[in-house]
């Protein structure tokens, strides 16, 4: 077996490519033993099934009709967790059941939930699912085959999708790779790479021919990381903790000798 | 006194809104949360978290407000709601804990916070910062059981530790109030620029803050009218007056930082998103601003319950619209509370009320009482009392 290079890894997602065949979504149901759903189609913009990402569904191929030219086209988009550098998942969750690892996955570990959900309200794209029916419910997600990874292998995905849209390798590759592919054609490709800072940067980074909001992606997002809105505050606890009791103490002592004073003070 | 209390009508009523929780639970633990909630993936918290955890817990307030104003700014004229405020936060605070028992997806793991170093989560700070303010409180109302039982030795440790414990509990109600309020700052393009800001931290705290004394009054109305004891009003219209400063100070400062984020559009579009702004800054700050402005309101029962029932209200409506309504997902995403997730709060907030009429009963928690005890209580003004003087 090959040793896996320690370098941070990431995943071109060419939406440019893709032929909407939903592969990667059996592989990943395949590899991650994910239950078939009863799914049902709905009205209004965007055809996949299901809708969304759910428990059981931890990557969607969106299909939203676009008029691209002169028609309207299909134009694919694809969703799953970003694996962000700095997630604010991790960062909000209280158990650290939620961890960014060193090759890039941001995993979930069952043991340590307690199942508040922080994660999900934290999410900026709206990834973690929950499994509201069960007992003993998990965060769901897609794990970016944290477990292929460490053994050297390619995210189930990657290794399934027929026409190349799908690319893993270190992080610093696919960055060159996705600006080579876009420098070489500009006409296919809108000079964007989701995923390159948002929020700090990602291990998913996604190619398109349209504007990312147009399929379905969730645009307008900081391009530093999430945690850094909490962590302005939250550094500061101890220091104001001890503030705060000298403060209070303080005051009382005033208060109480200024009191005192007043009871026993000249009549 | 005897420590046999004599239910009344309304405690059976608050027994059977109890017992109707309860059931629910059952099903709640029986069959998941999903066979009770309508919290889905896109609204991961609803009902449960935006009252019952983080309503708890402002209205909880009324702990540290009051010990803070008492204790700390040696306001001693408001000594006789030291000890409601103190039973009524560690109760809201207890309601929280079995709000959160309902609401975690794994209850049994919740004490994995105190065995994890998390200091990036606001929760984490949150989750240890109640867990030892409610140590704090059990502490600080230790006095009261404790003096009726006669137990001298316990009695003095307690209040030697009381002046440390009393300031713990006010700094740590400082921190987590605000926590809570650090939490959501996380997610500034998911909560609608109505009522996310940066200063969150310092909304939830002076909120909290301004929650307490209009809990404290209506504490005072309430027990007078149960318990058969006159309402000091003069005390309540000073309060009162305490309380439109704060109401004033946070509608400044809501209203300020509104500006100074430039979101005043957003406040004037014709959005569902503004109507509940609306509702949450006309009903539970300028109504009761102007009432407590006017002197004959301060004075009366009537306008000191409405204003402070109103306040009480926009606390709930602005925890509710920073978590719940005010957040941007799919499109297609609803949630409304289920039947369910109501059932089981109000579940939880009539045992709090009920505990709190039972302990009001047996133990000195009014000054107001010990006063009657010693005259002749008329007897049609306290049915409930079993040997009461």
């Amino acid at each position: 077996m090959t040793v896996p290079s320690a370098k941070p890894k990431a995943m071109i997602q060419d939406n440019t490519r893709c032929i909407g065949c939903r592969a990667c979504m059996v592989a990943c149901k395949s590899w991650n033993d994910r239950p078939a759903d009863h799914t049902e189609f709905f009205a209004g913009d965007g055809y996949q099934n299901p809708r969304d990402l759910d428990a059981n569904n931890y990557t969607l191929i969106t299909f939203n009709e676009i008029t691209t030219g002169a028609r309207p086209n299909w134009v694919f988009g694809r969703q799953l967790c970003m694996h962000c550098d700095q997630p604010a998942c991790a960062s909000a969750c209280p158990t650290t059941a939620l961890t960014k690892t060193p090759l890039g996955p941001v995993v979930f570990n069952e043991w340590r939930c307690i199942g508040c959900r922080a994660c999900m309200q934290a999410c900026p794209f709206l990834i973690p699912k929950y499994d509201y029916e069960s007992l003993a419910p998990k965060i769901h997600k897609c794990t970016f085959c944290a477990d292929r990874l460490e053994a050297g292998l390619k995210p189930a995905c990657a290794t399934v999708c027929p026409t190349g849209a799908i690319t893993f390798g270190d992080r610093e590759d696919m960055v060159t790779e996705a600006k080579r592919r876009i420098a070489a054609a500009p006409g296919t490709y809108i000079p964007e790479i989701y995923g390159l800072d948002e929020v700090g940067g990602t291990s998913v980074l996604h190619l398109s021919s349209v504007p990312f909001a147009q399929i379905g992606y969730i645009t307008g997002l900081p391009k530093t990381p999430m945690p850094d809105l909490t962590h302005r505050w939250l550094r500061v606890t101890p220091h104001v903790f001890g503030l705060l009791y000298g403060l209070f103490a303080a005051l009382t002592w005033i208060v109480h000798r200024r009191s005192r004073r007043q009871e026993h003070g000249p009549t | 006194m005897s420590w046999t209390v004599r239910l009344t009508w309304w405690d059976k009523l608050l027994l059977a809104v109890m017992a109707a929780g309860a059931a629910i639970a059952v099903v709640r633990y029986g069959g998941g949360i999903g066979s009770v909630a309508n919290i889905n993936n896109a609204y991961p918290w609803g009902w449960w978290v935006g009252y019952g955890i983080m309503t708890a817990i402002a209205l909880g307030g009324v702990g540290f407000t009051i010990t803070g104003l008492v204790e700390i700014l040696g306001r001693h004229r408001y000594h006789a709601l030291l000890r409601p405020a103190v039973l009524m936060g560690l109760l809201c605070y207890s309601s929280a804990i079995v709000m959160l028992m309902v609401e975690l997806g794994r209850p049994w793991k919740v004490w994995m916070i105190l065995v994890s170093w998390a200091p990036s989560a606001a929760l984490y700070e949150v989750g240890w910062c109640a867990f030892l303010y409610l140590n704090v409180l059990v502490l600080e109302f230790a006095e009261v059981p404790l003096q009726q039982l006669g137990w001298a030795r316990a009695l003095k440790i307690i209040r030697v530790v009381y002046l440390p414990i009393m300031l713990l509990g006010v700094t740590l109600s400082h921190l987590h109030q605000s926590s809570l309020g650090t939490l959501l700052t996380l997610i500034p393009h998911k909560i609608h620029s109505l009522w996310w800001s940066d200063q969150l931290p310092l909304l939830f705290l002076v909120s909290a803050i301004m929650a307490g004394p209009a809990m404290a009054i209506l504490e005072h109305l309430a027990a007078a009218r149960w318990l058969g004891f006159e309402p000091r009003l003069d005390m309540l219209a000073g309060l009162a007056r305490i309380e439109a400063w704060l109401v004033g100070l946070f509608l400044v400062f809501q209203i300020g930082d509104l500006v100074w984020r430039g979101a005043v559009g957003a406040m004037l579009g014709g959005t569902w998103f503004a109507l509940s702004f609306w509702i949450e800054v006309g009903a539970g700050l300028l109504v009761p601003l102007v009432l407590l402005m006017m002197p004959e309101a301060r004075q009366s029962r009537g306008g000191l319950a409405a204003a402070c029932g109103l306040i009480v209200v926009g606390v709930l409506l602005h925890r509710l619209n920073v978590a719940v309504v005010g957040l941007r997902v799919r499109h297609w995403e609803t949630y409304v509370p289920s039947l369910g997730e109501v059932g089981i709060t109000l579940g939880i907030t009539a045992g709090a009320v009920f505990a709190f009429g039972v302990l009001a009963r047996i133990l000195p928690i009014h000054e107001e009482m010990s006063a009657l005890r010693v005259r002749q209580p008329r007897p049609s003004a306290v049915p409930s009392m079993a040997g009461g003087s």
